[in-house]
């Protein structure tokens, strides 16, 4: 993976965020030390090493009853805009990646 | 769609919520349709910061039992990832996904005369509902969200490129929402969003490449064709109809030297057309990585067996059953095991004949009738299952040895079982009554012809000249005076030795 300011325009854009040219300048290098850091990580040898994450036998899986949600009222607390009980997001959201 | 140049190459990739009480990764209710937004919600399924997924163990049942019942081979360990995208819908930032292993690989379906494998059955998370809309006073671009969508569990089930036509994908989907509602993981509503199909669609020269796995590759130096991607496909018909539609605009646009670039398209199901969405991202953008919040979750070869004692009689199990024991035409078998409860309406109705006539294809074919015929017209009239109508299956069999022996006619049958479902009267009073009925005029037929032949002297004499049709005139008016109860073959007999 070549890291340049190109492929960090496009992290970007997936991220919704826009970068000026002075940012992208800024940060390229930036994530390109980071991303150096996590090649040396991916340099151990861990053949043979069982992920360190937890496990869970499928039988103590939660069982499926349905419980009280929030209110309307607590769930819109946070929304900038609101209408009709629903979130009201503005901005152009069809271009860029596609939903699955 | 056959062409001498080129072959049609469809994987179909299918969405299904499965039927749970509560969400994929939280407590909150799953039924939200027709219900006040954003009432199914919590912390969890809102993306609020330090919520944590806990997941739902029917959920993961149900999709092993898809599994299961489409042979596919079952993960030892089940691991969740996180596939990121910014969308209004998705408050997380990502979906909890499947992305490396899945908990479902390897499967086939068996139709009438093809299989479809299936390369995964994964288990994810549905995201909100959005809307788009445009304001009136600013012009402004803006989005009405509901979140009691996000968080319902979701399977996807993904073929491998293998499918040739439209129509073999159709009978696909329909075969998968079949197998969904017959072990009741979905009731796979594709009308309410419960289940939703995406074909990808390349169209390649013929001999000029071949299938590895789940990979199309190229043979020799030649160029594959790009891949399209339907969106918004909201019925079965409509699988078919988007496939054709698509294989036609990439046929036309190779023989006019088109370039044909990789893309998603969406269905209008008003002008019957696919249109531009978006140039497709490839799995990459999507920056997947191992879920930290959910440990591996373990299942045992006994977890798997209780879930597979689930399993029922599949729709093509029936099929071939009902063509192979009971003789039963192929369309037939087909039109009964469409829906599981019809399925169990007719072998009960058929064990019930079979009792009395010990006769495997005529006790069937009395059975097939009489569902595929008046029953299914009722019911489809009065709009109701036939689980939900009031169906007596002892009465149905007397009413049909009745037929079947000649007792009463198909025309008299027919009434009778109409006015039972019309007005909710017992079947067997019904029929009760004809035979008392009939006992009664039969000792009276020939006084009956007898008064007929002489209230009906111009047809007498019509007769008489050599006009045979007006015998169908006198037989009539014999039927009218016994209500119908007489056997038209007896009254034609009688008549016509009263006549000579």
């Amino acid at each position: 993976m070549k890291i340049n300011t190109t492929f960090l325009k496009h992290i970007a854009k997936l991220s919704r965020i826009k970068l000026s040219k002075k940012e992208l300048e800024k940060f390229t290098p930036q994530m390109k030390t980071i991303l150096e850091s996590v090649d040396v990580l991916q340099e151990v040898d861990t053949t043979g090493i069982k992920p360190m994450k937890k496990r869970l036998p499928f039988s103590q899986l939660r069982e499926d009853i349905a419980k009280e949600s929030l209110t309307q009222e607590k769930v819109l607390t946070n929304a900038n805009h609101t209408e009709m009980g629903l979130v009201k997001v503005y901005g152009k959201i069809f271009d860029g990646i596609e939903k699955s | 769609m056959e062409n001498s140049k080129y072959d049609v190459i469809v994987g179909l990739e299918i969405h299904i919520q499965t039927k749970t009480n509560s969400k994929m990764f939280c407590t909150c209710p799953t039924g939200y349709f027709q219900k006040e937004p954003n009432t199914h919600v919590c912390p969890v399924c809102l993306g609020l910061p330090g919520a944590l997924p806990v997941p739902n163990k029917r959920a993961l049942e149900l999709c092993i039992l898809m599994g299961l019942a489409t042979n596919c081979d079952i993960a030892p360990e089940i691991h969740f990832d996180r596939k990121h995208y910014f969308y209004p819908d998705l408050p997380k930032g990502y979906q909890i996904s499947q992305y490396k292993k899945p908990i479902c690989s390897n499967g086939h379906v068996e139709l009438s005369n093809s299989t479809v494998e299936i390369e995964r059955i994964h288990q994810e998370e549905d995201v909100a509902k959005s809307t788009h809309h445009i304001e009136t006073d600013t012009n402004k671009e803006y989005s009405l969200i509901d979140y009691n969508k996000s968080g319902v569990p979701l399977i996807e089930i993904v073929t491998k490129p293998c499918i040739r036509s439209g129509e073999q994908a159709k009978e696909y989907a329909t075969r998968i929402r079949q197998i969904a509602r017959y072990l009741n993981i979905s009731d796979a509503d594709m009308e309410k969003g419960q289940m939703r199909c995406e074909p990808n669609i390349s169209v390649q020269k013929k001999g000029m490449w071949e299938q590895k796995g789940e990979e199309i590759v190229p043979i020799g130096k030649y160029k594959l064709n790009a891949k399209i991607e339907i969106k918004n496909i909201g019925s079965i018909t409509a699988v078919e109809k988007s496939i054709n539609y698509e294989v036609n605009r990439l046929i036309e646009a190779l023989e006019t030297n088109k370039e044909i670039i990789q893309q998603t398209r969406g269905w209008n199901a008003n002008k019957n057309m696919t249109e531009f969405q978006r140039s497709k991202e490839t799995s990459d953008d999507y920056r997947y990585m191992a879920e930290p919040d959910i440990p591996i979750i373990e299942t045992s070869k006994e977890n798997i067996e209780e879930i597979s004692s689930e399993i029922v009689e599949l729709p093509h199990e029936r099929i071939n059953r009902y063509m192979n024991k009971h003789m039963l035409s192929e369309y037939d078998a087909n039109v009964l095991s469409t829906d599981r409860d019809v399925a169990i309406f007719y072998d009960n109705l058929f064990i019930g004949l079979d009792k009395h006539l010990k006769d495997t294809p005529t006790s069937a074919k009395l059975a097939s009738n009489c569902i595929t015929g008046t029953l299914f017209a009722w019911l489809n009239e009065k709009d109701i299952s036939i689980s939900k109508a009031n169906l007596d299956i002892a009465d149905l069999v007397q009413w049909n040895l009745a037929l079947h022996s000649k007792e009463i006619t198909k025309n008299k049958a027919e009434e009778l079982l109409k006015e039972s479902l019309n007005n909710n009267k017992n079947l067997s009073d019904l029929l009760d009554n004809f035979r008392k009925q009939s006992e009664k005029s039969a000792g009276n037929l020939t006084d009956i012809v007898k008064d007929v032949i002489s209230q009906n002297e111009k047809a007498v004499k019509d007769f008489k000249d050599g006009n045979n049709a007006s015998v169908g005139f006198l037989i009539g008016q014999v039927m009218q005076k016994t209500q119908g109860s007489a056997d038209p073959n007896e009254a034609r007999s009688i008549l016509m030795k009263e006549l000579e």
